[in-house]
């Protein structure tokens, strides 16, 4: 390294001034200025005149202690006593240019040991730091899968009673209310659904199938027709024959988080499309829509951007899952107020 | 013609001023400095050790020529003791500046060595 040049170069000063001390008190019996093969040297005075000069390159730097030009590292020694007048030692050596080597191989160990070292210790800070959000993460995760176990029996008694009454006996009163647990149970349902899909069902092994889309879309379809009803909301069906080979249990909960959102966050007497095309569905509704800042984070886990609507904020973030698993893409255009299109590609 | 004899005088005037000024020395410095076991080439020696350059060497001789006294000699205390100081010079400044300029001349360092 430099320092280690001058720490020599300071030596070779040191040697010089003794010989330089010697010739000044045998002066003019002996003439001869000093030479060492390990450097060359030069004698200025302090009016900078020059006495004696060995050194190749004699624009001398008098303002600097130790300098580098054309590849030669030059020490410039200040002499508190003039031996032979000399106030301005010049020690001159080849820079081989071995130092500058020497200190890249430094940085780069040094500094891969401080990069590892800062890195290791900034992870276990994030770890610290994340720690209280990843346990209520963890706690929230914990909650749901416990309350979804206890929820299934009484959800099933719920919606098998409701269909298999009778409404044609009902009175008209009745049949309201009864149309009105039907649509609080059918929206459990789809919470409970997601909910035991995120916790305990995601982890099982995909049957894949041919599914008939249509024939889905038009069962979905109807299964929330009840929900779309209580809003007075209309389907604009446009499907075309499409098959794809995937999880009809996977498949069930995109469309069905799909159609469910179409809905819940559509405006009373508004309308939801479902649009078929061989490789793509595109689910739309006329309902309150996003702002554009927003979009980016719809799939996030446990974002909701509309509390007045009931929901965990999992069944976007179950869709994206699905979409990514199956290398299929998902695209979200919308409007504040206009309504949202989800365009489903494959 | 004109220009030769205009040459001769010049070359005699410079001729003169140098032989002037070495004759200042000569007579002035080195008659006196005969007596002493210290040559003038040891003592210019210690005042180029002390002084350094030619403008600070020629300044700090003229000084001790008109103010000598023991605390701004360069020479040890042995020699001052055995030897005193020497009188104040009568030379004027110019005589002075003669007689150093010789002095420098004869016993510089720059362009001796090898």
């Amino acid at each position: 390294m430099l320092s280690d040049q001058r720490a020599m170069l300071t030596k070779y000063a040191y040697i010089q001034t003794k010989r330089l001390k010697v010739l000044h008190h045998f002066f003019d019996e002996r003439i001869d200025y000093p030479r060492d093969p390990r450097f060359k040297s030069a004698i200025y005075d302090m009016e900078l005149i020059k006495i004696f000069s060995l050194i190749k390159d004699e624009n001398i730097r008098f303002d600097k202690e130790i300098y580098i030009t054309n590849s030669h590292i030059h020490l410039v020694k200040t002499l508190d006593e003039f031996y032979l007048g000399t106030k301005y030692l010049i020690i001159e050596v080849e820079d081989s240019g071995a130092w500058r080597g020497e200190i890249w191989k430094n940085i780069i160990g040094y500094g891969s040991v401080a990069f590892l070292f800062f890195m290791l210790f900034g992870l276990y800070l994030a770890k610290l730091f994340l720690k209280p959000m990843r346990d209520s993460i963890l706690l929230l995760d914990r909650f749901i899968k416990d309350t979804t176990h206890e929820l299934n029996t009484p959800l099933s008694a719920i919606l098998a009673n409701i269909e298999m009454m009778d409404t044609d006996v009902m009175v008209e009163k009745n049949k309201t209310k009864l149309s009105r647990i039907n649509i609080a149970a059918k929206t459990v349902s789809v919470l409970y659904k997601d909910l035991t899909y995120l916790t305990l069902e995601q982890e099982k092994t995909n049957h894949d199938e041919v599914i008939d889309i249509r024939e889905l879309i038009y069962d979905r379809a109807e299964y929330f027709s009840i929900l779309a009803q209580s809003k007075h909301l209309e389907y604009n069906l446009e499907l075309e024959e499409s098959t794809i080979k995937i999880d009809r249990r996977k498949f069930t909960r995109v469309i069905d988080n799909l159609i469910s959102n179409a809905i819940k966050y559509n405006k009373r007497h508004g309308t939801v499309g479902i649009e078929l095309k061989q490789g793509m569905l595109v689910i739309w509704d006329t309902g309150i829509g996003m702002n554009e800042e927003s979009i980016p984070f719809v799939f996030d886990r446990y974002i909701r951007f509309n509390n007045a609507e009931g929901g965990f904020g999992v069944g976007l973030s179950i869709v994206k899952k699905i979409v990514d698993e199956y290398h299929m893409s998902i695209e979200v255009k919308s409007k504040e107020g206009k309504g949202t299109r989800m365009v489903l590609k494959w | 013609m004109v220009k030769t004899i205009l040459m001769a005088v010049l070359l005699i005037s410079g001729f003169s001023t140098h032989l002037s000024s070495a004759d200042t020395y000569e007579r002035h410095c080195v008659e006196c400095h005969k007596e002493l076991p210290t040559s003038l080439q040891r003592m210019f020696m210690r005042y180029l050790l002390v002084y350094g350059g030619e403008e600070n060497v020629k300044a700090g001789l003229k000084h001790y020529l008109k103010y000598p006294i023991k605390e701004i000699s360069v020479m040890s205390d042995l020699f001052i003791d055995n030897y005193g100081i020497k009188k104040k010079t009568r030379l004027s400044d110019r005589q002075i500046d003669e007689a150093l300029d010789s002095y420098w001349e004869r016993f510089k360092v720059i362009d001796k060595l090898k």
